[in-house]
């Protein structure tokens, strides 16, 4: 048995190869015991193959990945029964019944919870006698979430838990994953596109592009210390060099724009002083605008 | 209470303008208590690490104080203190303004027409306060 105080995850230098193109690029990575981290990046950055390695579904071709400090090649059989898992696509037998699908998951696992699993069902309003080939895809996603959690697992694995649901399913699914870690100091790595669900469910958020980790820390600390620079250019003047810490920048007319991560007091003067520029503009960003200047700025270095 | 998940203001910080904002209005009174850290974080549809960070900041700030194993409650100073705080929360907005004048090259005299306009404005069309 491994002691409890491994990390959920541990990856080191993680590759993996499809062919020639590496989808996911030695990525280091660690999500320490009761926190939630939020995997985001554009569509193909390495997400799923990330989350597919924890579990054992996809090789790796170089690196080291632990879950709750065991090897996913190793101990899948363990770490399926002390790990909750939310697949992109749901896969239950669809000729089943929701009580049928819960009783058959109930036989995989020692720690089930039936209370919980009650509780689960009252929550997200299922009818235990439906087919799972008459469910909606908001209700599918409810049914996998009960599965995934109501064995009490130590972690949460989920990808892409709320794409292309309502307002109200991802409500009731996002109500779902705090209860889980609310009460039982659960940890959990999601991907999701979704920007605001990242802010309200993560404690850290990951970024991933092209296999590689652009940027990985707190919520807040990216929030608070990444900031959007506006400055009005003198006549005829350019900037000559760029600095380290802008993630993107853009300059059309007189207008030069600059996201700085992190920003600070010295390279804002520093930017005054060595720059020709006038009416110096600071703004804050939302999530939303930091990966959207952090994926342009890359494309734009390629 | 209602946060916004895409603001680029960080939640917890939401969260304790919020809890500030009840206190000081008397929605919460010196020795009554905060919601629980859980409850909260279910009413808010938020991480509970991320309300208990608010939690950490409003204690920092003295206005409520931690009970072990019973929960956060009011400090007999805090309506006193959210009430200062909102002060400091009036005079931020008031300073951005001044900084937007600033920028496009406003004088003194200007910047202080521009106030008084916009204070006869929002006066005329709300009700003085008790």
């Amino acid at each position: 048995m491994t002691s409890s105080d491994s990390p959920a995850i541990e990856l080191i230098g993680l590759t993996k190869i499809f062919g020639e193109v590496k989808a996911v690029d030695a990525l280091s990575l660690v999500v320490p015991r009761g926190t939630t981290l939020g995997l985001i990046g554009p569509n193909g950055a390495g997400k799923s193959t990330t989350i597919r390695t924890l579990m054992g579904l996809s090789t790796v071709s170089y690196g080291t990945v632990r879950v709750l400090g065991l090897d996913p090649a190793v101990d899948a059989p363990q770490i399926k029964s002390r790990v909750g898992y939310v697949p992109e696509t749901h896969l239950m037998y669809r000729w089943m019944r929701i009580q049928d699908v819960i009783w058959f998951a109930k036989s995989f696992y020692p720690t089930w919870n039936d209370k919980l699993c009650r509780d689960l069902i009252n929550l997200f309003g299922l009818a235990p006698r439906q087919k799972i080939k008459q469910l909606s895809k908001g209700t599918l996603a409810k049914v996998s979430l009960l599965l995934a959690i109501a064995h009490e697992p130590e972690l949460l694995i989920l990808d892409e838990p709320m794409s292309g649901l309502d307002p109200l399913a991802r409500e009731e699914i996002l109500d779902g994953v705090l209860r889980t870690t609310g009460e039982r100091q659960c940890s959990v790595l999601f991907s999701s596109h979704s920007l605001g669900d990242v802010q309200r469910m993560a404690d850290n958020v990951a970024m991933l592009y092209e296999g590689k980790l652009l940027l990985h820390c707190p919520v807040d600390e990216l929030l608070t210390s990444a900031k959007r620079v506006r400055a009005v250019l003198r006549d005829g003047c350019v900037p000559v060099w760029r600095p380290p810490e802008a993630i993107w920048q853009c300059v059309e007319r007189r207008e030069w724009q600059l996201t700085l991560h992190p920003c600070s007091e010295q390279l804002l003067a520093r930017l005054q002083t060595e720059f020709p520029v006038d009416n110096v503009e600071v703004t804050d960003l939302s999530l939303e605008d930091l990966f959207k200047d952090y994926v342009k700025g890359r494309r734009k270095l390629a | 209470m209602k946060i916004d998940p895409h603001s680029h203001v960080p939640i917890f910080l939401q969260i304790v303008e919020t809890v500030r904002a009840a206190i000081a209005a008397g929605v919460y009174r010196p020795g009554e208590s905060l919601p629980a850290q859980r409850t909260l974080a279910m009413t808010l549809g938020v991480n509970p690490n991320t309300v208990q960070k608010a939690f950490d900041e409003l204690e920092r700030r003295e206005l409520v104080e931690s009970r072990r194993g019973v929960g956060m409650f009011v400090t007999d100073r805090g309506t006193v203190s959210a009430r200062d705080n909102t002060l400091e929360t009036v005079a931020e907005s008031f300073r951005r303004g001044i900084i937007t004048a600033r920028d496009a090259n406003f004088t003194r005299e200007r910047t202080r027409d521009a106030f008084e306009k916009t204070f006869r404005q929002e006066f005329s069309k709300t009700r003085e306060p008790r």
